[in-house]
Formats: C-alpha cells, sequence, structure tokens
C-alpha cells in the first residue's frame, strides 16, 4: 500500500466490461517527504476520493477480483481516504 | 494502471496459441509532466499492450502490468503482462499543484 494525492478524474466509455459502473481518479504517488513521485497512475475509487485528497492505495488485485470478477485486467484501488499524515511533510 | 498514448501495433508471423485473437498495441506512457501540459505527448518508454477494445493512433489508453494483465484471460493462461483496460474518453482533467513539482507550466487539462 501506498499514499498518493489525487490530481485529476477520467472517464472511459470504451472499457473492459468488468470495469463498468468503476469511478476512475489520476493519482500520483506521494514520497514520504510530500513530494509526489513518478508517472500518474490510475485508481479505481468507490469510496468517493476527491481532487487534492490523499489517498491509500492498494495494489492487490485480489481485492477487485473479489468485487468486479476474476477477469478485471486492473490492481489499484483505492482502500481508504487519508485523514492526517504525521511526521511528514503532507 | 498507468496512461500511456498508442503510436502503433504490432503483428506477428507466429505467435503462442494464447495470444490467438489479441491485438498488440504500441504504447508509450505519459508522465505527469506531459499529462499536466496537455500536449499529448508521452515521454516514458514505449511497450507492447494486449488490447481488445481497439483504439485509434493517437488515442490515450490506460494499461494494467504485472500479473493482473492475464485476468482477462481467466481461467486460460497467456503469456501477457501489459493490458490495455481502457480507452480515455476526452483527455483528463489532471491539475497538481504547483508547488508539488509535476506541473512545471501549471497549465490544466489535456
Amino acid at each position: 500500500m501506498y499514499l498518493a494525492r489525487v490530481d485529476g478524474t477520467l472517464t472511459a466509455t470504451c472499457k473492459h466490461e468488468t470495469l463498468e459502473g468503476c469511478r476512475f481518479l489520476v493519482a500520483q504517488r506521494l514520497e514520504a517527504d510530500g513530494r509526489a513521485s513518478g508517472e500518474p497512475v490510475v485508481v479505481i475509487d468507490r469510496l468517493g476520493a476527491r481532487r487534492g485528497t490523499i489517498v491509500l492505495v492498494s495494489t492487490d488485485g485480489d481485492a477487485l477480483r473479489r468485487t468486479q470478477g476474476n477477469t478485471v485486467p486492473a490492481r489499484l484501488s483505492v482502500v481508504g481516504i487519508v485523514d492526517e499524515v504525521a511526521g511528514g511533510a503532507h | 494502471m498507468r496512461l500511456g498514448i498508442v503510436r502503433g501495433h504490432v503483428v506477428l508471423h507466429t505467435a503462442a496459441p494464447s495470444l490467438r485473437g489479441t491485438r498488440l498495441v504500441i504504447v508509450e506512457p505519459v508522465t505527469a509532466e506531459n499529462l499536466a501540459s496537455g500536449n499529448r505527448r508521452g515521454g516514458g518508454k514505449a511497450l507492447v499492450v494486449a488490447d481488445h477494445l481497439d483504439p485509434g493512433l493517437g488515442q490515450m489508453v490506460a494499461f494494467v502490468e504485472g500479473r493482473e494483465a492475464a485476468n482477462p484471460y481467466h481461467p486460460g493462461k497467456a503469456p501477457v503482462d501489459a493490458y490495455c483496460a481502457l480507452i480515455v474518453d476526452d483527455g483528463v482533467d489532471f491539475r497538481p499543484p504547483r508547488e508539488g513539482g509535476a506541473s512545471p507550466s501549471g497549465q490544466a487539462k489535456g
């Protein structure tokens, strides 16, 4: 799991059938000092995270398989919306 | 999933049986800077992505990598480690805060 900042959203009319009804966020992984790093990632969100919030992202693809079916081509999902990060520069 | 721009596709002369019926597209991943500026450029290292959605040249897609890329072939197996999961509709509304260092221009919309 890691922390990421929600910097955008996207819509996709054409997608794998198991992703129907999913909400897609575009997020950037955060380093320990709170800075964004790496390429942006698309994360599936069922918790209603908004732009600018920090979320907890799980890379457990099995979590998505349980809800979307065995053939879902996705791994990243939001498993928490962060209230506060102590000790960092977030 | 990462975002990428479709730059072409690959036709195989001979393929592993499990790959038959799978289209292979060449995708250039999009960096945060390019996504924020909306310049339709990629900037990442190109890779080959298995696809059943048929995106056009220049379209932006999201692709999953690793073990989950073979999920669509379940219960079969396929030697696939990148799979096109969706075609982005109309650019991405991506606006990182300026102090994050990810958006030198601070421009939104892509």
